[in-house]
């Protein structure tokens, strides 16, 4: 297993969630409305899970091109709230015959805290 | 016990969006993403790109604009839009996706079980180039809580 260059990110703010909604065009309100997070019994309003995966998705087309990726799936874990800053971690597991690089990849938070794993295929 | 009707085998009309430089652009920025492929057309077409390549997850983005929004999802799901989480995400690429592509894309629900009370829901969705030629598979997880 080799591991790629972490990829750090800033802390998450509501401010950006409110700009991914826009983005993305994921305006579930549990995102970015923080009375209708604690509706639904959140103590905050939560990051979109697609968001998380976008960070991964930007450590993987650092790593790579993005004509490269060939299959990139992902588990979401934990729920990320405002002020978590996350880090993408990637691992090269196995090469094929056909050149195709297998790896996984995590985010994690400050407590290293799994937010999400997954893994991806990348044609060399 | 819930009485949660099977929703496997229903289907969105196709929806066709067309990814606008803009979009991308904006996309990106949002996560945080400061690659200058998907910021600057000069530096992408240096890099042999015929225009913006989209980020990685950027199907999210024909989905929710282009006719399967969040909305609309929960509609034919039936679903508590509170109790919505999004448990799994993969795409299998098929083809490059550029700034300046149209892209139509059908969402089909594909699977429905229970597990420990919860409902998980299996959606997939195809997305085709202009020359009808799949581009990208995409396949999500939603389970409701």
């Amino acid at each position: 297993m080799s591991a790629l260059q972490p990829v750090k990110k800033k802390p998450i703010t509501h401010s950006q969630l409110v700009k991914y909604a826009g983005a993305s065009g994921d305006f579930n309100p549990i995102h970015t409305v923080v009375p209708v997070a604690k509706e639904a019994g959140l103590p905050d309003v939560i990051a979109h899970g697609m968001l998380v995966m976008g960070m991964a998705g930007q450590a993987l087309t650092t790593w790579f091109k993005p004509e490269q990726l060939k299959a990139f799936q992902v588990r979401f874990k934990k729920m990320t709230l405002p002020g978590e800053a996350l880090t993408v971690k990637g691992f090269i597991k196995e090469e094929t015959d056909e050149n195709v690089l297998i790896g996984e990849v995590v985010v994690v938070n400050e407590k290293d805290e799994k937010k999400l794993s997954g893994t991806f295929h990348v044609q060399m | 016990m819930s009485a949660i009707q099977n929703k496997v085998g229903i289907e969105t009309k196709p929806f066709t969006f067309t990814v606008e430089r803009g979009k991308v652009r904006e996309f990106a920025s949002a996560i945080g993403d400061d690659n200058p492929i998907y910021q600057d057309v000069a530096f992408a077409k240096k890099q042999g790109y015929r225009d913006l390549p989209v980020p990685p997850t950027f199907a999210t983005v024909i989905d929710m604009w282009g006719g399967a929004s969040f909305e609309d999802l929960i509609a034919m799901l039936e679903v508590d839009p509170l109790k919505v989480l999004h448990g799994e995400q993969s795409y299998e690429y098929m083809s490059p996706i550029y700034a300046g592509d149209t892209i139509t894309a059908q969402m089909k629900v594909v699977d429905q079980k229970e597990k420990g009370g919860l409902t998980l829901f299996t959606l997939e969705t195809i997305y085709r180039n202009e020359k009808n030629e799949n581009v990208l598979l995409a396949r999500s997880v939603v389970i409701e809580r």
